[in-house]
């Protein structure tokens, strides 16, 4: 498929779009144009008879015809208004569907497990550049339409013979120019995709520069970048080039038709046309066609690709389940949701489909909190699996810690449970039924979600109807007084950038501990908190009704829980503390190395207080 | 001033580019002022029924002029503005790296839009100056031709102009406190989606990602509001400067109309006064020429910012034959570190503890100058580090990271990341001393999956940084937090790695955790901005206080 092809493909069917969902609007856009083409219009006629009138000794008519002109302008000049108002409702809520596009795009995106980095980006970018650039094009275009249309019509009323000669050059003008826009389309599509190339690349520099400098790596990534920067320049002179062209068929569209006017002129004389029809028709091709072209080829060229480019970044990155569509654009055939595309790897378990949300059903009573039977996890087809038919019930009320090697899978199993991810093979229940219902469970992970707003709304949002009693407890039960205090109670705005990260996770843990869902998990929730806050976290889950899942980060953890379920890739042993000692040389080693601290350490030897025993000096021999 | 200094610089490497673009829009210039003269004379030749080739050829060869022009015009801005463009992009991108950390808190995006969208502005600025610089001579031509032909014409149509100027005044009022409040809102929607992508897994979890669209959308329809006010105003100028602009013409050819009944002119030339009339109003390419040169002279200054950092001098020396002594003289830094003295033994291992805020990352970023100190000297082996050379520098000292940033295209190329490539040899030992070998195997393409696709959690990171720190040569290693995300067994492993294959090493170790802290044969103990104790961590441990900064003593 030729670039240029994909490029008025998208932007015939943009306009398509436009026409059907808002006829209205575009029709007002014709009609105000119209009106507003009036002046260019009268302009040749009246130009005419007024060198004729002066000629003629008949001034008064002369004037008269030009108060005609001017009164046409007046008429153009109101068209403005309406014009740009018709202009405003295609444009604005067409700017508020790729917003609408783009943000739920990349949200449905990133709940899949694919971190979409440049939804931002494209967010405060390319949606401007769309709507800049479509407002533009229509506006060129209606102007092109209506000033062509006008400046014929009256040539045609005036000295129609002249349109043998205006017609010609014209058209092969625009017949040149839309051949030169597959190339054009071509390079403006490379050129922006290396912009975006180059703004990643030097982000990522940025973000990095202490790691480059620490290695003195800063040659090298300077060479890096400068061949992309290089790459883009070369673009930009091929790009320079074309202008060049693009300025010949302007020329020729723009001046044949006045020198073929000029030299047709005499033929015109002899056939009894006076002083004003040649400086009419004149007129019209200058005052007229001229400018008419001049803004559709600086017009199209420049803000048609730009559109067609920024739409086709925008449709790529676009949401890829088929009912988030808004229904302002159509589903275009974008390469992106490809069937036969293996899931992105991300750190994140990702699960292999959508998360599906499984009908709404109370919890059976009498039923496990969780059961696992058989499950098996992997990224792909052909990827290792992560986790091999496990076995696991956790019984209601239970408080289970699961530990093991970073990277085992224990992430990926609390998505599991959660029903943030499907399994590959085997069965998962929550209280009896499909998991995914956040009524049953709520997930804490690593990585705390708050949002700029008031503390009240963060704390509320798994629990919208609690009251400032129930948000009190949450609040001393998981430590986060001072941050409350700090932000001047509950109604306290936050700015989420200006959070510590334990203070991040500590907001998370009291939105968790408010949450009706009768099963907490928390994936790694703490890992930013010091091991005592940890301990009184944990501490304060386990009191509250329900049953807790912790997917520890300290191993302190497991000593807290009544049950430990320990994950080494190759098998899954659970147990209680002192079983697990006996039984799971992994559990021994992880533990071991905790225990084998010199004499004369603190706490309590009998373990009531296991917290103050985390990560005390180890022997390395 | 910074901006237009770097407008100007950017401006030479236009060259001959830049020259062209000048002499071709002269000549586009002297053609639009000169044509309508031309054909003038064409017309009244037709009129007169004379021969009218030879009014032609002017005609004629003022269309072959102005294709020509009209190419190079293209050709030359394209290019100076490509030129100029990627002169400035190479200097920003070496300043940021040679600035180094210390750039201060300019964050990774911003400095990116800087690199692309700045710097494209600043290259574009000398272009736009020259455009619109030579396109204020188009309505001074066309004003002296209007003399030339009859200044009473002349006259009616200057009188009229100081009207334009209100208007497009007014206008530009209008739009810009528009287009503040409308970027504004456009802002916050983008720092919300950005927050709620940040919180991808909890919204996913919770179910409640059609309400966070909703959130992030919840400014949408103010957006609205102020991009209809937007409209509003263009339609409104556009309106009026039509009717004004056409007002003038008409006036011009009113006017030229009684010269043309009085015989003082001929039809031609009144002609040519629409055309000239035209070109004195038609302000427009002349306003949004200057208003593109006030943009790119903004995004020159923009990007300039990032010039302002200073770039840290290097001395000459080369590193002296010794052990990798460190050593800490009466260093003062950003107001955490007040007088600090430390010394590390060469070839040992020292821990730095201390509570939260108490200068450990600082100290490690001393260490190996990610930072310079307010006052004080660090040296390596008795020579302050400022003398030393940056190859010999950044040869010395190997770094690790709590958040390592990863550069090159493969796992391999990351882990060797540095002057010159490790050899994949080197990579492998020292991805299997940091634990990082058996992870890195199982990734889809091993050592040559590429970064961005493999799929890592904070521990494999760090143990990637870790190894990328051992394949690095150098007599001192600087541990910053690396081995936090690490669980307690793999962080055993690396450690003894750390005591064995590169126990020859001087390592600072910045730690969090007491166990670090104990394998470690002295800990520095950080404390009001000085080292409260050095010592072995069995001996401090008797101290509640030395306790209390591993939060061990609970509540």
């Amino acid at each position: 498929m030729s670039a240029r092809g994909a490029v008025l493909r998208r932007l015939y069917r943009t306009f398509a779009d436009t026409a059907r969902q808002r006829p209205g609007a575009v029709l007002r856009l014709a009609l105000w144009s119209a009106v507003g083409a009036a002046p260019t219009f009268v302009f040749g006629h009246a130009v005419a008879r007024a060198v004729d009138g002066f000629l003629a000794g008949r001034p008064a008519a002369a004037c008269g015809w030009l108060g005609v002109l001017l009164l046409a302008g007046v008429a153009g000049a109101l068209a403005f208004r309406p014009l740009y108002a018709a202009l405003a409702a295609i444009v604005e809520p067409f700017r508020d569907d790729l917003v609408e596009r783009v943000v739920r795009g990349a949200l449905a995106r990133s709940l899949t497990g694919r971190p979409d980095t440049g939804a931002v980006a494209r967010l405060t970018h390319q949606v401007e550049i769309a709507r800049d650039s479509y407002a533009g094009l229509l506006m060129v275009a209606r102007g092109f339409l209506f000033s062509t249309a006008g400046a014929l019509l009256g040539l045609l009323t005036l000295a129609p013979a002249m349109l043998l000669f205006v017609l010609p050059p014209l058209l092969l003008a625009l017949v040149l120019f839309a051949a030169l826009l597959a190339l054009l389309a071509a390079r403006q599509r490379a050129l922006l995709l290396g912009e975006e190339r180059l703004a990643e690349r030097t982000a990522a520099v940025a973000e990095g520069v202490r790691d480059a400098v620490a290695c003195g790596g800063e040659e090298r990534l300077r060479a890096e970048v400068g061949e992309v920067v290089d790459e883009q320049a070369a673009l930009a002179r091929s790009m320079a080039r074309l202008g060049a062209l693009r300025a010949l068929i302007l020329a020729l569209g723009g001046w044949g038709p006045l020198l073929l006017v000029l030299a047709a002129a005499p033929w015109l004389v002899e056939r009894g046309a006076g002083p004003g029809t040649v400086a009419g028709a004149l007129t019209y091709v200058m005052h007229g066609l001229r400018p008419a072209l001049n803004t559709l080829v600086q017009g199209v060229g420049g803000g048609g690709l730009r559109l067609a480019v920024a739409l086709e970044r925008i449709a790529e990155s676009g949401p890829p389940p088929a009912p988030a569509l808004p229904p302002a654009l159509p589903p275009t055939p974008s390469p992106t949701p490809s069937p036969t595309q293996p899931p992105a790897l991300s750190p994140a378990p990702s699960p292999a489909l959508p998360p599906t949300r499984p009908p709404t059903a109370d919890p059976i009573p009498g039923r496990p909190a969780v059961e696992l039977c058989g499950v098996t996890f992997s990224y792909g087809p052909r990827a290792r699996a992560v986790l091999k038919d496990l076995d696991l019930v956790v019984p209601e009320g239970d408080h289970l810690a699961v530990v093991g090697p970073s990277g085992i899978g224990k992430s990926t199993l609390a998505a599991l449970v959660a029903g943030t991810a499907v399994p590959s093979a085997g069965r998962v229940l929550v209280h009896g039924r499909p998991p995914g219902d956040p009524r049953h469970r709520v997930l804490i992970p690593q990585q705390a979600y708050v949002f700029g707003g008031s503390l009240h709304d963060n704390l509320g949002y798994l629990a919208p109807g609690a009251d400032s009693a129930a948000m009190a407890r949450a609040v001393d039960a998981v430590g986060l007084a001072a941050l409350v205090k700090r932000l001047g109670g509950l109604g306290g705005m936050m700015d989420p950038g200006a959070l510590s990260a334990g203070e991040a996770q500590l907001v998370a843990l009291a939105r968790a501990f408010l949450s009706p869902a009768p099963l907490v998990v928390l994936d790694e929730a703490t890992c930013h908190l010091d091991p005592a806050a940890e301990a009184r976290v944990e501490r304060a889950f386990a009191a509250r009704p329900g049953t807790l899942v912790v997917i520890a980060h300290r191993i302190s953890s497991a000593l807290r829980a009544r049950r430990v379920l320990v994950l080494d890739g190759s098998a899954a042993v659970s147990g209680g503390h002192e079983e697990l000692l006996a039984g799971s040389p992994l559990y021994r080693d992880l533990v071991g190395h905790w225990r084998s601290e010199p004499a004369g350490g603190l706490g309590d030897p009998d373990g009531v207080d296991p917290v103050a025993r985390t990560d005390l000096p180890v022997d390395p021999r | 001033m910074k901006r237009d200094s770097l407008v100007l610089r950017a401006a030479r490497r236009g060259g001959g580019w830049a020259a062209v673009l000048a002499l071709a829009r002269l000549a586009d210039v002297a053609v639009s002022v000169l044509f309508p003269l031309a054909l003038a004379h064409a017309i009244d030749t037709v009129l007169a029924g004379r021969d009218v080739l030879p009014a032609l050829l002017p005609c004629a060869a003022l269309f072959a002029l102005s294709a020509a022009a009209g190419a190079l015009l293209e050709l030359g801005a394209g290019s100076a503005a490509a030129r100029a463009t990627a002169w400035v992009r190479h200097l920003l991108v070496g300043r940021l790296l040679a600035a180094g950390p210390a750039r201060g808190a300019l964050p990774a995006g911003e400095a990116a839009s800087r690199i692309t969208a700045g710097a494209a502005d600043a290259g574009t600025a000398p272009v736009a100056a020259i455009q619109s610089g030579i396109a204020l001579l188009q309505p001074v031509g066309a004003m002296v031709a209007l003399i030339v032909i009859d200044w009473r014409v002349a006259l009616g149509l200057a009188l009229g102009l100081p009207v334009i100027a209100v208007l497009l005044r007014a206008f530009v009022r209008d739009v810009s406190g528009s287009v503040r409040r409308y970027m504004t809102v456009q802002g916050t929607i983008a720092a919300r989606l950005g927050e709620a992508l940040g919180g991808a897994r909890t919204i996913a979890a919770a179910g409640t990602s059609a309400r966070e669209a909703d959130r992030v959308l919840t400014a949408l329809p103010e957006l609205r509001d102020h991009g209809h006010a937007l409209w509003r105003a263009q339609g409104g100028m556009g309106g009026r400067g039509l009717v004004v602009g056409l007002l003038l013409q008409v006036c011009a050819l009113a006017v030229a109309g009684f010269q043309l009944a009085a015989g003082r002119i001929t039809p031609g030339e009144l002609v040519a006064v629409a055309q000239y009339a035209g070109l004195v109003v038609g302000l427009g390419p002349i306003v949004s020429g200057l208003l593109r040169l006030a943009r790119a002279r903004a995004g020159a200054g923009w990007a300039a910012e990032l010039l302002a950092a200073p770039v840290p001098e290097h001395g000459t020396r080369d590193a002296p034959p010794g052990p990798g002594r460190l050593e800490f003289r009466g260093v003062r830094s950003g107001g955490v570190l007040d007088g600090l003295d430390l010394v590390v033994p060469g070839g040992r291992s020292v821990a730095v503890v201390g509570r939260s805020g108490a200068g450990k990352s600082l100290l490690a970023a001393l260490a190996g100058r990610l930072a310079d100190p307010d006052a004080g000297e660090v040296l390596l082996d008795g020579v302050p580090l400022p003398e030393l050379s940056r190859p010999a520098l950044r040869r010395e000292v190997g770094y690790a990271f709590d958040r390592p940033a990863l550069f090159g295209a493969t796992v391999r190329d990351a882990i060797g990341f540095g002057p010159e490539p490790a050899t994949p040899a080197r990579v492998l030992a020292a991805a299997s001393a940091a634990r990082a070998d058996d992870f890195v195997r199982r990734l889809p393409a091993g050592y040559a999956t590429p970064v961005t696709d493999a799929p890592m959690s904070g521990g494999e990171l760090q143990r990637l940084g870790l190894a990328r720190a051992f394949a690095h040569p150098g007599r001192l290693l600087v541990l910053d937090d690396a081995t936090s995300s690490l669980d307690t067994a793999t962080e055993l492993q690396v450690a003894q790695a750390l005591a064995g294959e590169f126990g020859d090493r001087t390592r600072l170790i910045i730690a969090h955790r007491a166990g670090t802290a104990a394998r470690a044969d002295l800990v520095a103990w950080l404390d009001g901005g000085r080292i409260r104790a050095l010592g072995r961590h069995a001996d401090l441990w008797a101290d509640p206080g030395y306790r209390d900064v591993f939060g061990a003593d609970g509540r």
